[in-house]
């Protein structure tokens, strides 16, 4: 061999040993340890593990931040979305309007700037004109005519019109249309200033502004009592970051404090059916025979039972009183129905382990039953305990939600995100964030449990998997 | 490990007419041990090998009270052990007789370090300070051959060597007189299966133990054992010192037996004439009459399938064989 | 490993310079380094060592079994008939595993579908490789079943895997393996998990198969008697690397590798005249995670020099188709080679 050439003097000389045959090379880690690093290399387990973070700390700490009674009803700014507009320039109070034949400019125009208060239109008569009749659309018309709302019928000697119906701040389109002396709709609009006629009916295109009067702005808070601002001053309304519902609520405030009732709900009743389902499980494991037989069957008599029907049940039963939020009712029906599926899995587990070695050397070494079963076979249970755990939590908070969304969970004032999912769906083409708030936190949370839990199974089963 | 073979007078353990049967349904009971009665004496190494489904491991079990008696009865020291063990009699018995088990992965908890495996006897039976306790597990360590820092350490960070030197340790804390060995070294590679024979042997001479050692292997069996015991189907066919059960065997299952074992020597195996006999151990279930062995018998006799033989003396006395040829 | 010049026509299987990692948290195990060997139809190979030592993995790798990733072939080539089979699955359109390389495993109940009886299982195997009908697939599966020797073959066929025993299985098995007539038939310890007088039933039958077909057999095991028994040719493995190669003859009576000899030290002889004492090795394999600088065996091995833990040991001819890798047999060493064949003495008897 070549490289002999290069050896040193005494390569050939006995080795001198240190006599550490039996040291580890590599690092100890504990099941725990090892099954975190397996999760934390899990990606998707660890964003959703942070947005579980982020989501308790929305529901604990949020509402400590946002100082916004969930209740309370913002009657100026109802159905806002998110980023809406909530400036209100202070105007005078409001006084009657009989039309202005001096407005300036040709066919359908405002007579005044547009606000909240009052929509003031004008045009001039048209001679064929027997009647007016005027429609206001919050979308543009298209071809299909869809003038929106009919808001009055005026005789043809009245060329103006006051519009004071609800108005909210934003764009509104106004058609005026000319009837016939038999009181039929003609195809003849009034054209509106500086339009040629086209082939969609000619339309008046209002931006609406909010207003508020002095007295208004004073009730509001916006304006001290012994201030006295002029006309015009731009003010801003309560900011409602994710708008507001269909009542004024703030969203926010209505989603951290529905985060409570669904996350409560969400860890309460899991973490309870599941510590009865191992207590039971691991009782008819250990005692094993007859015991085990009647238990068993019990179990599988509670599993039988239609869940649904028996909610509801429940819910009729307890019936909620008035001023209670029916959470306790829903929580108790979880844990009656839910705990076996707990129960069998444990069982299993327990029969399972119950046949290990360590059991049997337990045992001779003298271990009392109770000894066994706490120091043996629960935590060794402990890793299918946590991942069913992780699984039933996005389990009740859909339950949860969604017997609120059919109308049989918590009562209404109380917030959660199903009863929200529930009162936005009425509105949900309008005002779709009434509905996409709410269903978005559910799905983000129940996904988020649901990756964590596979991220957790994989990283727990394959330490068992490895074991050598 | 050369000492003379017969069974010395003083046994420290008698057995007796032990049955156990495992109820697999209505009137349909699995015989895994049937009529066995044997003695071991103090300080002796009795090996017991059988093929799998022979009923050697549950008879080691049967013994120390992890499965009911059926029938039959275990005398320790003169004293009649319970028929069916309750954690009270286990904590009477465990500082007298342990168990090594076979499976070094299953045998040791994967949530405990093993400085609390090997201390949950200490911890079960005496009031001795954590101190004191760490002291002797640390002990314990070297003693098996492992290092006092591995206290800390889990079960699955070791080899499957390693494992099995735990439950040594496990078994032997309490220093008991009389240890079940199962198997305690067909999980393991060749080469560490002698360090573990090696540290077991060593152990029994210091702690002056007595040894069952079961296990499949004859030829380590052989070599650990003062005694051997040839166990098929439930009972006992042949006991005797285990060199003159080894190269005379005069049951034919034992002379199968040893034939069956490969010998490391291409030579030998070259010249050896096939030795296979047909057929497989029949389920325990429905036990044949007669001997259990004589649909398998190369010599099987037509009295063999109508009387069952008895374990019986032949020669001078401390061969005892089951076969209708040596009793006539 | 410098083999043997290799255009030998009895050459089936050339495997070079194999090297096989997995990617484990925390780092690479590189469970096989640098493995080379050839099989020769009609011969028996043995792979010898303990567990972890890599036998399988080389195997499995050649025949693509291994789960990739965190398995990775870094090196080498395997040659069927000149072919390099690495990573393929077909040659000239014909499948290799099943159809040209037959394999049985220690548990066979894992490679049996438990809800097909097996005469199907095998018939299916023939229908695939071969375009049997299933009439004449399962007529065929019938006879494999009775030259597995498995009594009332007809009625066996079918069943289902868990009406059969653990030999009857191994039987079933080898009858799937051979159902093609393969060149090759990979063993992976098929007896570990059997008594030995079933083992002593299965090895003849595989004795039996191979003089009536020819087939090379590729047989896995940690068992020397089962080696000494089967053997032509012998493969000693340790820490991923092949230690010592050689006849069974050399393998047992000249030992030229530490580990060879300690092997057989550790095991009891059958020798009346003899109660030696067992002679294990001390310690445990290294940990490939970390693989060792020097030679694997060094901090086992009672011979060792300072050489040993510094520098890997090249692979020495030792006699005609005889090699070892280890430093004692280095040209410039010339102190320790006594030892190594006054052991090999001590553990033969004449």
């Amino acid at each position: 061999m070549s490289q002999a050439t290069q050896l040193p003097d005494d390569a050939f000389a006995p080795l001198t040993r240190s006599q550490h045959v039996q040291s580890l090379s590599r690092p100890s880690l504990s099941y725990w340890q090892d099954a975190w690093q397996r999760l934390r290399a899990n990606r998707r387990a660890i964003i959703s593990l942070y947005l579980i973070l982020g989501l308790l700390l929305f529901t604990l700490i949020g509402p400590l931040l946002w100082r916004v009674d969930p209740a309370l009803q913002d009657v100026d700014q109802i159905s806002q979305p998110p980023g809406a507009d909530r400036s209100a320039i202070l105007t005078e109070d409001y006084q009657p309007w009989y039309g202005d034949p001096n407005t300036p400019g040709e066919g359908l125009r405002l007579a005044q700037p547009a606000s909240t208060q009052a929509v003031r239109l004008q045009w001039e008569a048209d001679p064929d004109a027997a009647e007016y009749r005027i429609y206001r659309n919050i979308f543009p018309v298209g071809t299909e005519r869809a003038l929106g709302l009919p808001l009055f019928e005026t005789p043809a000697n009245q060329t103006y019109f006051e519009d004071r119906l609800d108005l909210r701040p934003g764009v509104y389109f106004y058609t005026v249309v000319i009837m016939d002396s038999a009181g039929e709709e003609t195809e003849g609009v009034i054209l509106p200033d500086g339009q040629t006629p086209g082939s969609l009916p000619n339309q008046l295109e209002v931006e609406v502004k909010r207003v508020v009067t002095l007295s208004e702005a004073r009730q509001r808070g916006l304006v001290d009592a012994d201030e006295n601002p002029p006309m015009g001053t731009e003010y801003q309304f309560a900011w409602h970051p994710l708008g507001t519902d269909y009542l004024g609520r703030d969203m926010l405030a209505r989603l951290m404090h529905g985060a409570r009732i669904s996350l409560f709900i969400g860890f309460f009743a899991p973490l309870l059916y599941v510590l009865i389902g191992v207590i039971y499980g691991s009782m008819a494991g250990f005692i094993g025979g007859m015991t085990d037989q009647v238990l068993m069957r019990m179990a599988d008599f509670v599993v039988a039972l239609p869940f649904l029907l028996f909610m509801i049940l429940f819910k009729v039963v307890f019936s909620i009183g008035p001023g209670e939020s029916g959470i306790t009712p829903m929580l108790v029906a979880m844990i009656i129905l839910l705990w076996p599926s707990t129960a069998r899995l444990v069982r299993g587990q327990i029969l399972q382990i119950r046949e290990e070695g360590y059991i049997s050397a337990s045992r001779l070494l003298g271990a009392q039953t109770n000894y066994l079963v706490l120091r043996h076979m629960i935590p060794n249970t402990m890793g299918v305990i946590l991942v069913t755990l992780t699984f039933a939590v996005p389990g009740a908070i859909f339950t949860e939600a969604f017997l609120s969304f059919i109308g049989m969970g918590v009562a209404p004032p109380t917030p959660s995100w199903g009863s929200m999912c529930n009162e936005g769906i009425k509105t949900m083409l309008t005002t779709p964030h009434e509905l996409i708030f709410p269903a978005l936190f559910i799905s983000i949370t129940v996904l988020a449990f649901n990756l964590l839990g596979d991220g957790l199974r994989d990283a727990l089963d394959a330490r068992m998997r490895n074991r050598e | 490990m050369s000492e003379p073979a017969k069974s010395p007078t003083p046994a420290l353990l008698q057995i007796e007419g032990l049955v156990k049967h495992f109820k697999l349904a209505r009137d349909q009971y699995v015989h895994a041990v049937d009529n066995v009665s044997f003695a071991i004496a103090e300080r002796e190494i009795v090996g017991l090998v059988g093929e799998s489904g022979s009923g050697k491991s549950t008879l080691g079990k049967t013994l120390l009270g992890l499965h009911d008696k059926t029938a039959g009865t275990v005398t320790y020291r003169g004293e009649v052990m319970p028929q069916r063990y309750k954690p009270d009699d286990f904590q009477k018995y465990a500082p007298l007789m342990q168990m090594i088990f076979q499976d070094p992965y299953s045998s040791l908890n994967p949530r405990m370090t093993v400085g609390e495996i090997i201390a949950e006897g200490l911890k079960l039976h005496s009031r001795q300070s954590n101190q004191a306790i760490t002291e002797q597990v640390a002990e314990w360590l070297q003693r098996v051959g492992l290092e006092p820092d591995h206290m800390s350490r889990y079960p699955h960070e070791f080899s499957g060597g390693q494992r099995q030197r735990i439950g040594i340790a496990r078994a032997l804390i309490l220093e008991p007189e009389f240890v079940v060995c199962d198997e305690p070294i067909s999980a393991l590679d060749v080469s560490v299966q002698a360090q573990v024979v090696n540290l077991l042997d060593d152990l029994k001479e210091k702690l002056g133990l007595t040894l069952l050692f079961i296990a499949h292997d004859l030829s380590m069996v052989r070599y650990v054992s003062d005694r051997m015991a040839v166990m098929y189907l439930g009972s006992l066919v042949e006991v005797g010192s285990a060199d003159e059960v080894f190269f005379h065997p005069k049951h034919p299952y034992t002379s199968i037996l040893v034939a069956s074992n490969p010998e490391p020597d291409p030579r030998q195996e070259r010249e050896r004439t096939s030795t296979t006999i047909s057929g497989e151990i029949p389920s325990p279930v429905n036990i044949p009459a007669g001997c259990r062995f004589a649909n398998r018998c190369p010599k099987v006799m037509p009295e063999c399938h109508k009387v069952t033989p008895q374990l019986m003396p032949v020669d001078n006395g401390d061969r005892l064989v089951a076969c209708h040829l040596y009793h006539g | 490993m410098p083999e043997e010049p290799t255009n030998n026509n009895d050459t089936l299987l050339q495997v070079e310079d194999l090297q096989v990692e997995f990617a484990t948290y925390g780092g690479t195990v590189q469970a096989v380094r640098g493995v080379s060997f050839a099989v020769e139809a009609g011969k028996t190979l043995a792979i010898v060592g303990e567990s972890g030592c890599g036998k399988s993995v080389t195997v499995q790798s050649i025949m693509g079994l291994t789960p990739m990733p965190p398995g990775r072939i870094t090196k080498g080539a395997a040659y069927l008939r000149g072919h390099n089979i690495l990573g393929q699955k077909t040659i000239n359109g014909k499948d290799i595993r099943g159809d040209q390389i037959g394999m049985i495993f220690q548990d066979p109940m894992t490679s049996l579908n438990p809800t097909m009886n097996i005469g199907n299982q095998i018939a299916e195997t023939l229908i695939v490789h071969r375009g049997y009908s299933k009439k004449q697939a399962f007529a065929r599966a019938v006879e494999l079943l009775e030259l597995s020797k498995i009594p009332e073959a007809d009625k066996r066929a079918r069943q289902y895997p868990f009406e059969f025993s653990g030999g009857m299985l191994q039987r079933a098995m080898i009858a799937m393996a051979i159902a093609c007539e393969p060149d090759i038939l990979i063993a992976d310890e098929p007896t570990t998990a059997l008594d030995v007088t079933i083992q002593a039933q299965i090895l003849d039958l595989l004795g039996d198969l191979q003089r009536e077909t020819g087939m090379a057999i590729i047989l896995i095991t940690h068992d020397l008697g089962v080696v000494a028994r089967m053997a032509d040719d012998v493969l000693v493995m340790y820490a991923g690397q092949v230690v010592e190669h050689g006849s069974v003859d050399s393998i047992f009576y000249e030992s030229a590798h530490p580990y060879t000899l300690g092997l057989r030290a550790a095991m009891p002889s059958n020798d009346p005249e003899r109660n030696q004492e067992l002679t294990p090795i001390d310690g445990s394999p290294p940990d490939l995670f970390q693989p060792p600088v020097g030679c694997g065996y060094a901090p086992r091995c009672p011979y060792a020099m300072k050489v040993c833990a510094a520098q890997p040991p090249a692979v020495h001819h030792i006699g005609p188709g005889h090699e070892a890798r280890c430093w004692l047999h280095d040209p410039a060493n010339t102190q320790a080679v006594p030892a190594i064949h006054n052991a090999t003495q001590v553990a033969h008897h004449e």
